[in-house]
């Protein structure tokens, strides 16, 4: 073998990829939780059957969809309500929603679904039981749900750029889990292999909610005018999918699970060096690649975003794959490590926008490559979660002088530095951020400044006369919190996001996007620096068309395909 | 009405922070309730009494004074989130085949969880005793020998933790849920709220970003 062919491409560095700036790059992936829940539906032949829809002409009843698999089945239970228009808001303190939802473990009988009823409309508060998975909630996007039943009751089909302008005919708010509101704990469904893998029961609580959705929507057209109503194209029907409207509360949660974090980056970037160290392609991946780098070209053109901020960024990603198409027509995809070429091309010439789109594009063609790292994907957080106090302080300190170097060189003094308290507000436990100057909340703050507290805890070390991590905590308990993260971010890492998540000038939604690119979403739709919109299973096959689909759907269809 | 074992780690995470200890120390008490309470064992009662006894008063005076052969301290009883983390901290060491004696501390059963980790962080077999109770961590599962009832004291003299080779009593077998008193959550609740920011104007129209019109 010579010597290129034996090149090893390790993966990215943590400094490099844990940047807010990159992390709020982020794409989803083949990895992605959405991608890797239709893949398996179809891998295992799972069935999925409306089993009730007892909905009136008002709009208001409810419906029952089963996913049956190989040993469970799972019913997504909607209730649908006729809500005022005044009473529509995505915030989590809204208490009131045009349909609620919660996932149930099996099949719902008649007593289940009227205690139900009198609780899942309730949403935070009502209570749900270990019967049940998940807890969620949608609002209709007015304007194209308007225009849609409209249009199908007249007996044509809804305007394109109306569908292509919007993207959802609703959109969910908080999708809640793991023993929320009194529901099943992950721990006792996780040994179940369709609920092994990160937020499997919350994507296919999601997935079930745009079958109910558009079967609604066809229902109200039908019973505003049963002689004329017709259905959705297929295809049209495709290019709905669910929205989502997500806030703060996502943010927390990254820094609140250091090892689940680093399980998804890890998998992320070891798939990235895989693809990066194949020493040549075949030319059919080659020309597989240009494809799916041309539907990109065509996401990136229909990404809309009303915000600046996200207005300039997709600005960038359109002149990167303008420029990446370019470099695609001459470049050769088949021989000298193609891909790792292709990648320092991309380091060189792209925005951050660009280059994490090219991460992404990277792993499509090769599905039997890096597929298998999905399995690696959830965390054992027990596992890494006691401190090992017989380290020498000596050590603990030299770990926090690598993984924090970036915070150990700011200069925390700075009003900028740590102007921001992230607290929990008493209305609806919502979290929030605020001015630490402005506002009397820093009794209230979480510890979601990792940077921060690793300086302090740095500065203590430097005269602390205990030998051992023990005997230090022990004196200064304070400092257990960024022990224990320090010595996580030792062992793992991409456990640590790599920034300042208190400055002044840092965008909440970076944290967002990348937990949602995880997810698998598109078209983020930053309203404000601290919440976003998004479009889930746009472009994803039906139940019934799983089988012929499969799981290439996420990059919009070429114009013109057979899709 | 039967609990999450998410919601008693939250309820009871919060509530330690809201009591005073820092955060480092409330996680880990987050974690050390809900075990107990999946162990079937009145883990929130034991935490409500233990946040009422300590409530303001400085997590670094609570545990012992020196991680010698004999853990004590000066102010009364040790806690047993301060004294169960450094046991926990410690797990090379009892591994080793060091051992230690605590006490005088409150609730004893809070310390079963920390050496439940520190067992299963290195795979040496420990065991916990006090007034003729003896818990034992091997292989991953959890034997009482509890003959005298003595699992549940609020205060002991001394509890001793040590490797061990024997399998004294029954396997516990986990829960999925909780059951916790009322009076324990009622308790847990009212130190939980102190970490709640009140509500006001400025904080609602801006602290998570709205503002903008979200009924389109």
């Amino acid at each position: 073998m010579d010597q290129a062919a034996q090149q090893t491409i390790q993966p990215r560095d943590p400094d490099t990829v844990m940047t807010l700036a990159r992390l709020g790059a982020a794409h989803q992936t083949r990895l992605s939780f959405m991608r890797q829940l239709l893949r398996r539906l179809v891998r295992d032949d799972w069935t999925i059957t409306q089993t009730s829809f007892d909905i009136d002409a008002g709009g208001v009843g409810h419906a029952v969809y089963t996913a049956q698999g190989p040993d469970h089945a799972y019913s997504l239970v909607a209730f649908a309500h006729d809500l005022p228009a005044d009473q529509r808001s995505d915030r989590v303190i809204a208490t009131a929603w045009d349909a609620t939802f919660t996932l149930f473990d099996g099949i719902p009988t008649k007593t289940d679904i009227a205690r139900l009823r009198d609780n899942v409309p309730l949403q935070e508060s009502g209570r749900i039981s270990d019967r049940e998975l998940s807890l969620s909630r949608a609002n209709r996007s007015v304007r194209l749900w308007d225009h849609v039943v409209g249009a199908l009751s007249q007996g044509h089909q809804p305007d394109e750029e109306q569908v292509r302008a919007v993207g959802y005919l609703m959109r969910t708010t908080a999708v809640y889990g793991s023993g929320k509101f009194g529901a099943a704990d992950r721990e006792q469904t996780r040994h179940r292999p369709e609920c092994a893998g990160p937020f499997q029961i919350e994507m296919l609580s999601v997935y079930l909610t745009r079958c109910f959705v558009m079967d609604l929507v066809e229902h109200m057209a039908r019973a505003r005018a049963p002689k004329t109503a017709v259905p959705l194209d297929p295809a049209l029907r495709r290019r709905f999918g669910i929205g989502n409207s997500t806030g703060l509360g996502m943010a927390p949660f990254l820094v609140n699970h250091p090892a689940l974090l680093n399980a998804w980056v890890a998998a992320r970037e070891e798939a990235l060096a895989r693809v990066r160290s194949q020493p040549a392609a075949p030319e059919a991946t080659a020309q597989a690649f240009r494809r799916f780098a041309a539907r990109a070209q065509v996401h990136a053109e229909g990404w809309h975003s009303a915000h600046p901020m996200q207005i300039e960024k997709c600005n960038a990603l359109r002149t990167d794959m303008t420029a990446l198409m370019a470099h695609l027509d001459t470049a050769d995809l088949t021989t000298d490590h193609p891909w790792n070429r292709l990648w320092l091309w991309g380091e060189a010439h792209l925005s951050l926008e660009g280059q994490e789109q090219l991460a992404s594009l990277l792993l499509e063609p090769y599905g039997d490559l890096v597929d298998d790292l999905t399995r690696c994907m959830a965390a054992d957080e027990q596992a890494s979660f006691p401190i090992d106090g017989t380290m020498s302080t000596n050590r603990l300190k030299a770990i926090i002088e690598d993984v924090y170097a970036w915070a150990l060189g700011l200069d925390w003094t700075a009003p900028d530095a740590q102007a921001r308290v992230w607290y929990t507000s008493q209305a609806k436990l919502e979290p929030r951020l605020g001015e630490r100057a402005l506002e009397p909340i820093e009794p209230y703050e979480q510890p979601l400044g990792p940077g921060r507290d690793a300086v302090l805890a740095h500065a203590a070390l430097r005269d602390a006369p205990q030998a051992t991590v023990a005997e230090f905590l022990l004196a200064h308990p304070r400092h257990r919190h960024i022990a224990r993260r320090a010595q996580i971010a030792a062992r793992l890492p991409y456990a640590e996001i790599r920034d300042n998540t208190l400055s002044a000038d840092m965008l909440p939604v970076d944290m967002l996007r990348l937990k949602l690119s995880f997810f698998g979403a598109c078209h983020f739709d930053p309203r404000s620096d601290r919440w976003l919109r998004i479009n889930m299973f746009q472009h994803a096959p039906f139940p019934h068309e799983l089988a012929e689909m499969g799981d290439d759907w996420t990059l919009p269809p070429l114009p013109g395909s057979a899709q | 009405m039967t609990w999450s074992l998410n919601e008693i780690e939250a309820l009871s995470r919060k509530a330690t922070r809201g009591a005073g200890y820092p955060w480092g120390l409330a996680e880990e008490a987050g974690r050390a309730a809900r075990w107990t309470c999946a162990a079937g064992w009145p883990g929130a009662l034991a935490l409500a009494d233990v946040l009422t006894r300590n409530d303001g008063v400085p997590a670094n005076t609570l545990g012992p004074q020196t991680l010698g052969e004999t853990w004590t301290t000066s102010a009364g009883l040790l806690c047993p989130l301060v004294t169960g983390a450094a046991l926990c901290d410690l797990a090379a060491d009892w591994a080793a085949g060091r051992s230690v004696t605590l006490g005088p501390g409150a609730w004893p059963l809070l310390l079963v969880p920390y050496m439940v980790w520190a067992a299963d962080r290195t795979g040496a077999p420990l065991s916990l005793d006090w007034h003729g109770c003896t818990i034992t961590r091997a292989d991953g599962k959890t034997l009482l020998d509890d003959p005298g009832a003595a699992l549940d004291r609020a205060e002991t003299d001394t509890v001793h933790l040590s490797t061990t080779e024997a399998r004294a009593g029954t396997v516990l077998t986990r829960l999925y849920r909780a059951t916790p008193m009322p009076q324990a959550v009622a308790i847990l609740d009212t130190f939980a709220q102190r970490t709640y920011a009140p509500e006001t104007e400025a904080s609602r129209l801006t602290g998570a970003g709205a503002g903008l019109v979200d009924n389109d």
